[in-house]
């Protein structure tokens, strides 16, 4: 459960950690644009050398990146078995009998991994070097000029960082229930259908009621503070954007830019 | 056959940038049919020593041995899955492990796991309900519907049905009012003496540990900094004072008095004595 590295922070001290929340949201919106234009493999090398760039100005080790890559490796062996299976285009390369496989499934199932694994460093990047609370400031002010047409940006941004909030506090108290089960003989591992069935409902009934009643209690703190989601609110932390903010950012729109021109000539 | 804990160490996370070590070595024998409490601040490793007595953590180093079992590292869980009905563990606020329809089934659950049939786990849920002290007219309500302080009992007897050799409660008092923190302490000190039952009580509570405990351990930052049976444990105040817990106030009363100039000798650690100890010198002085 300690082991999650999707969406952790790691408190180390580099210029994409000091850089503001505001630029790195807009450099990896770029950025997962610039993932899904098909720019052949030039585009993918120049998106992996500037992720790559980004990794190593942040300090942070490649292996933690790639750790948040586990629960994803299913995904990914499914999907080249379904793409073995269904794509029947390009050049044979192994046919047994009825089995048989084409150098277009073998592509295209590359080229999701790559965009996959290109898009969690990324996302890993920017979490793991932007503190939850400054992501929502970032958030919150960026969507500040849709407050004209509507869009509460206060209120989605309060949402978010209440939710980032108690990913902590749940997991710490799924892992509190499994303990107090596993002591009433629960056995998430092994066992029937049933029995597991059983064993996760004494989990999910238990995490349930307490994250209602958490919930409730989180209500009423805030209102007994006055909380009004309508309110002008003023901050103790004021964004501001330097060179280094903007060089991440052209840096990026450059490469978006050039992504376009490749998807383009190609 | 009392519980032994020698050279028990335990590092979370090892191997990562996250590595802690909870647990520093820990040399330890719990006597059997005793009431132990165990004292410590947050973060001494009170709960990290506590799962390691139904195996819930395995050590990193050191062994451990309870009801027959001899616990190591690298030990898989399934090898001590039976170890925990042996030894039942109470979490803080187990009101929250609550999730069954009726309280019938959800008392039903723990023995169900272990394989009893459900006539015989709902005769043991019958014989259970009245330690706790709720009656039969429980049986089908939903635990939900109760009170805090009945959802704990009924949690509690999740534990109890299983009959369990070796209690251990963590702050089984927290949050409940004097009272209803009076009667399960009542509860367990019957269970001690009827049953014989060894009782581990992890608390911050003083008043707890003087009132209902044999011996005491106290932790701190992973290591045992002390243990000894209760009576001479609060002969000496300055232990308390030094792993900045708040001694019981009639250890307080007499450290003041003593500030004040009383003699009082250090074994006097009760009312009476204190009592009568201050009357005679007032006497003196008159």
């Amino acid at each position: 459960m300690n082991n999650i590295a999707l969406g952790r922070y790691m408190p180390l001290n580099s210029v994409v950690h000091r850089m503001d929340p505001r630029a790195k949201i807009m450099i990896l919106l770029f950025l997962m644009i610039a993932v899904f234009i098909p720019a052949g493999v030039w585009g993918y090398v120049l998106l992996s050398l500037f992720i790559l760039l980004a990794l190593f100005l942040s300090k942070l080790q490649l292996s933690f990146a790639l750790r948040a890559m586990k629960p994803m490796i299913w995904m990914m062996v499914f999907l080249l078995v379904i793409n073995v299976l269904v794509i029947k285009t390009g050049t044979l390369w192994f046919e047994l009998g009825w089995f048989s496989i084409y150098s277009d499934a073998i592509y295209q199932t590359l080229y999701i991994v790559v965009r996959l694994t290109l898009m969690i460093i990324m996302t890993t990047i920017l979490t793991a070097s932007t503190k939850p609370l400054d992501l929502t400031l970032g958030i919150e002010k960026l969507l500040k000029p849709f407050d004209k047409i509507g869009l509460p940006s206060h209120i989605i941004a309060m949402m978010i960082s209440i939710a980032l909030r108690f990913i902590p506090t749940l997991i710490e108290e799924t892992q509190r229930i499994m303990n107090a089960q596993a002591s009433r003989g629960v056995d998430m591992e092994n066992g029937t259908i049933k029995e597991k069935v059983m064993a996760i409902l004494s989990l999910i009934v238990p995490l349930f009621v307490s994250s209602f009643d958490r919930a409730d209690q989180l209500a009423n703190a805030m209102e007994a503070r006055g909380y009004n989601p309508m309110q002008e609110r003023t901050r103790y932390k004021v964004l501001k954007m330097t060179g280094i903010d903007y060089v991440g950012l052209l840096a990026s729109i450059a490469l978006l830019g050039l992504c376009v021109v490749l998807a383009v000539v190609l | 056959m009392s519980i032994k804990i020698h050279q028990l160490e335990h590092v979370y996370n090892q191997n990562t940038p996250f590595s802690h070590a909870a647990l520093k070595g820990i040399d330890l024998e719990i006597p059997e049919g005793k009431v132990t409490a165990i004292i410590g601040q947050t973060g001494s490793g009170k709960s990290t020593l506590v799962q390691h007595l139904n195996g819930l953590l395995i050590p990193t180093a050191g062994t451990l041995d309870i009801c027959g079992y001899h616990i190591q590292p690298l030990l898989k869980i399934k090898d001590v899955k039976q170890l925990r009905k042996e030894v039942g563990l109470v979490f803080q606020f187990p009101e929250y492990q609550l999730f069954e329809e009726t309280i019938e089934k959800d008392i039903a659950f723990g023995p169900k796991n272990f394989g009893v049939e459900e006539g015989e786990a709902s005769q043991l849920v019958r014989d259970i309900l009245p330690v706790v002290g709720l009656d039969e007219s429980y049986l089908d309500r939903s635990p939900f519907e109760l009170s805090g302080g009945q959802k704990r009992r009924v949690a509690i007897a999740g534990i109890l049905v299983l009959d369990p050799k070796v209690l251990v409660l963590d702050e089984p008092t927290a949050g409940l009012d004097p009272q209803g923190a009076k009667e399960m302490m009542t509860l367990f000190m019957r269970l001690n003496r009827e049953q014989n039952k060894t009782v581990l009580l992890v608390t911050h509570d003083m008043e707890h540990v003087m009132n209902y405990c044999d011996h005491v351990i106290v932790l701190d930052h992973g290591v045992v900094k002390q243990k000894s049976d209760v009576k001479t444990f609060f002969e000496h105040p300055e232990w308390i004072v030094n792993i900045g817990i708040n001694p019981p106030s009639i250890i307080r009363l007499k450290m003041r008095l003593k500030e004040a100039g009383f003699d009082i000798p250090d074994e006097i650690i009760d009312e009476e004595g204190l009592l009568k100890c201050i009357k005679r010198q007032v006497k003196i002085h008159e």
